[in-house]
């Protein structure tokens, strides 16, 4: 086996902060290569460096054992070297085939060949077994599928050498099994794979090798089958980390929030959330798994008040709010953590104090009459800062300068230092790290023990097991089925994410999966 | 523990000068990059002014002398400078709201009419009729900024587009209301003059030695009157905040309970306002009856200045009296040396082209091989987890 590639001595230094420390990295040709640690272990910058995105102060690289000068992106792709940024870059508004062909596509004199263009994406998503409609819209198609134009992009262009930045970060469970599907037959087929990511069980299911980073320099590359999540854990953060939360047994008291009916429309104007209804009890996590798209998100808006329900009705607190505004509903004493912490949970050019009184800015202490009581807010925001952790150089920073771990804990505090009685968790942990998870679990469950009714909707399965008391399934835009988190296991729920209820079908299902 | 409690309080103090180092960093940065524009849009003018036949040097002596050379220079200045000071603050608040309200330039001519119509059109007690004209110059202003505002919260129609056709609607009715139910003159259309009462008076109305040859007014005061008004309601208010976060983010303004529409709604109605009130200072002030066409642009140089300070209220302020002086300089120009004025919108127009050209700097940062300052940033942020 040859190497693909070998990174020796890599230094970066960024103003203030050495990003890479003498990073030696090596990749066999054919493997899968997890590169893993926490936000800010270096793993993207040491990635960047190879994609040619930025040049490092030392250091040399050798692509199939020829030393190469990687000056800029174009020398990289030229090596075969393709990159998937753990934020897509596409064009929503173009279809598939011209976004993967983008820059580089097929001419007849000076027109673009349209034909030829199709012909050659239809040929290659069917070479490698990544199947999508090349003439579908991006901004039409799920985030899983804009995932797989990402790679097709980088394969249209000859890549051998793939690098995922955090390809599982945004995908659903059911997405990700089809993510790593697709590794597989990528790897199958002869390329190289590198991961990164920062979840376990993914590392342990599909590299073969991993490679731990911690504060800029290399820890230690293992042999996957050789380690175990426990070590690796403990080579990411040099302390032991906990798993699964510690919680004591729910003790659920009045209902908070009861839904009934509940339907939602989506922005194509479809149903999407059809006849829901549920319970939420003072004291208890209810969890809302099931495959992302399957209405979580409308469901989410609709309770929220940033989507008007096209039917049924929704009570919080004995008070029918369901055409009550978003401020209305959030002054009976409602809360919630975003899905999408950069666009709805975060201003990211505001400061973070800015950040953390957007609910509460307009009613007393915060303000008095029309004027701001700036002295307060500034108090209450050292405080947020301290009580919640956030590692910042002050209250007055821009939010953009702190790490997705902090500014998910700027999220939290503010929502949660409302003392609400309902919360709403939408995706709390997306794209966080181990330590960051931690903690925001540990802020969910101290919520509850509080008396917080708390609705927590997570695409990681793991995740609503662990932390709910109860599990709602839903499927198609209706809950499946509830039941108590003690009785749910893995299995049970994935066949009920999958809309199999039947004892029955669920056997075929076995015999025929897998 | 006691370790990350002490290097916690470590961290505050340190959080505090390196805040404090930031922003002067910042500040450092911001006049560097308008700096080196202004440099560059002056070797591109020089140029121009080789071209034309004429010694740089020399002319960029002339400008200098004719905006700051003499107290009468000086006062010409501040003369020039006051109707944009206005109109740059009703940008600013526009674009910080996250509106681009091209439509300053009606507005200011809208505030004018109907200031003007008050202020001949009556008599009252100046104590009365200079803040009702006033007032009804600003209402005017956001009358005319309150179709494009609707119409873009109703339909949706972006407000680029309406306010630039609103700004032709202001030019012909005013023209039409000049030269037909308002005209006061068979020889010129011109309104009649407003009444003694509803003047603003000119330095040299109160002085003949202060600002002899000038026409600066003590509209200028009202001008930072509203400097300092916006200051404090951007920086010390719940509206201001509102204004602020709608302006950053939607969906976030949305998302904390903010109702959009209404913030909306009130910038540009303001700024319209602003505009508006802009308008009639400047006829109180200055021209003492309404000509039509009279102030051409004072809008449109109002949206770049306001962009040229960085789109914040203090920077578009030093912006309108950077560009008002430079136009007293180059009246002077035209007197001196018979150089157009209008070579000065030029070099205006390279600075601001110089300065809204991000992608240029950067450019010039990558042949360096240095980063562009946000990443930095951001990493450094990332690692101190």
């Amino acid at each position: 086996m040859t190497t693909a590639v070998e990174m020796r001595g890599i230094r970066k230094v960024f103003p203030g902060v050495v990003a890479n420390d003498d990073v030696d990295l090596t990749v066999e040709e054919g493997e899968i290569h997890a590169l893993v640690g926490e936000n800010g272990a270096g793993k993207t910058t040491l990635m960047n460096v190879l994609y040619g995105l930025y040049h490092p102060e030392g250091g040399t690289i050798l692509v199939r054992g020829q030393p190469v000068q990687i000056r800029k992106n174009a020398d990289a792709i030229a090596l075969g070297i393709g990159m998937v940024h753990q934020s897509f870059k596409l064009v929503p508004s173009f279809t598939v085939a011209e976004n993967i062909t983008l820059g580089a596509e097929l001419r007849k004199s000076i027109f673009v060949d349209r034909k030829a263009i199709h012909e050659s994406v239809v040929d290659i998503s069917r070479r490698f077994g990544l199947e999508v409609d090349p003439d579908a819209r991006i901004r039409d198609l799920p985030v899983g599928v804009q995932q797989r134009v990402e790679i097709l992009k980088t394969l249209y262009r000859n890549a051998d050498i793939l690098i995922l930045d955090e390809p599982t970060a945004v995908l659903t469970p059911q997405e990700t099994r089809d993510l790593f599907g697709v590794i597989r037959s990528l790897v199958a087929g002869g390329k190289t794979v590198i991961f990164i990511t920062h979840k376990l069980r993914e590392v342990m299911e599909i590299s073969d090798r991993v490679t731990v980073m911690r504060d800029g320099r290399v820890v230690g590359t293992k042999k996957t089958e050789e380690t175990n999540p426990a070590e690796i854990a403990r080579m990411m953060v040099g302390r032991e980390v906990l798993l699964r939360v510690s919680k004591e047994k729910s003790d659920p008291g009045e209902t908070v929030l009861r839904i009934e009916n509940l339907k939602m429309r989506d922005d194509r104007n479809l149903m999407a959330v059809q006849g829901v209804s549920l319970e939420v009890r003072q004291g208890e996590i209810l969890g809302v798994a099931g495959v992302e798209g399957n209405g979580q998100r409308e469901l989410v808006e609709g309770i929220v008040g940033l989507r008007p329900a096209v039917g049924g009705k929704i009570h919080l607190k004995d008070q029918d709010i369901t055409s009550l505004n978003v401020r209305e509903r959030r002054e009976i004493g409602m809360s919630c953590v975003p899905e999408d912490r950069y666009v709805r949970g975060l201003a990211l050019p505001a400061t973070v104090e800015e950040n953390l009184i957007v609910c509460t800015y307009f009613k007393s202490p915060m303000s008095r009459g029309p004027l701001l009581d700036l002295q307060r807010i500034g108090e209450f925001a050292n405080e947020a800062v301290e009580t919640f952790d956030v590692r910042t150089t002050g209250k007055d920073v821009p939010a953009f300068t702190l790490s997705g771990g902090n500014l998910q804990k700027v999220v939290i505090a503010r929502e949660i230092s409302t003392h609400p009685d309902f919360l709403i968790a939408a995706q709390p942990t997306r794209g966080l790290d181990i330590g960051s998870i931690e903690f925001v679990h540990q802020r969910i469950v101290d919520a509850r023990d509080n008396g917080t009714a708390v609705l927590l909707v997570s695409a990681e399965l793991e995740e609503v097991m662990s932390l709910s008391d109860r599990i709602a399934v839903l499927y198609e835009g209706e809950i499946v089925g509830t039941l108590d988190a003690e009785n749910a296991t893995e299995e049970g729920l994935g066949l009920w994410m999958a809309g199999i209820t039947d004892e029955k079908e669920a056997r075929k299902e076995e015999v025929h999966g897998v | 523990m006691s370790n990350t409690d002490k290097s916690s309080t470590q961290a505050s103090q340190s959080g505090v000068l390196a805040t404090l180092q930031r922003s002067l960093r910042g500040i450092l940065q911001g006049s560097v990059s308008i700096l080196l524009s202004i440099l560059a849009a002056m070797v591109v003018g020089s140029i121009i002014m080789a071209w034309h036949g004429q010694n740089p040097l020399e002319i960029y002596g002339l400008l200098f002398k004719g905006a700051f050379g003499s107290q009468r220079s000086i006062f010409i200045s501040i003369q020039r400078a006051t109707p944009l000071v206005f109109t740059a603050i009703a940008s600013t608040l526009a674009f910080r709201t996250g509106v681009f309200n091209v439509g300053v330039e009606g507005q200011f001519f809208i505030g004018a009419i109907c200031g003007t119509f008050v202020g001949y059109a009556f008599k009252l007690p100046l104590i009365i009729h200079l803040p009702l004209t006033l007032l009804v110059g600003f209402l005017g202003g956001a009358l005319w900024a309150y179709f494009p505002t609707i119409m873009r919260q109703r339909l949706g129609i972006s407000e680029i587009i309406t306010t630039i056709m609103t700004n032709y609607i202001a030019t012909f009715l005013i023209s039409y209301l000049t030269n037909y139910p308002m005209r006061d003159t068979l020889t010129t259309p011109e309104t009649p003059p407003v009444h003694e009462s509803a003047r603003l008076v000119q330095f040299v109305e109160l002085n003949e030695n202060l600002g002899k040859g000038s026409q600066a007014h003590v509209g200028i005061f009202i001008a930072l009157a509203v400097v300092a008004a916006m200051y404090f309601i951007f920086k010390y208010t719940k509206l201001g905040y509102e204004w602020r976060m709608v302006g950053i983010s939607f969906p976030f303004s949305e998302f904390g309970g903010m109702d959009l529409d209404r913030t909306f709604i009130s910038g540009m109605l303001v700024s319209g306002g602003i505009a508006g009130l802009g308008g009639i200072v400047e006829i109180l002030g200055v021209w003492r009856e309404y000509k039509n066409l009279f102030a051409i642009g004072f809008g449109f140089r109002g949206n770049l200045a306001a962009l040229l300070g960085g789109q914040t209220i203090l920077g578009s302020t030093v912006a309108a009296l950077f560009y008002g002086s430079m136009e007293a300089g180059a009246l002077g120009l035209e007197w001196a040396a018979g150089v157009p004025r209008q070579l000065i919108d030029v070099i205006v127009g390279l600075i601001i082209f110089f300065m809204a050209a991000p992608g240029m700097w950067a450019f010039v940062r990558r042949i360096r091989w240095a980063r562009p300052s946000e990443e930095v940033r951001r990493t450094t942020k990332e690692l101190e987890v």
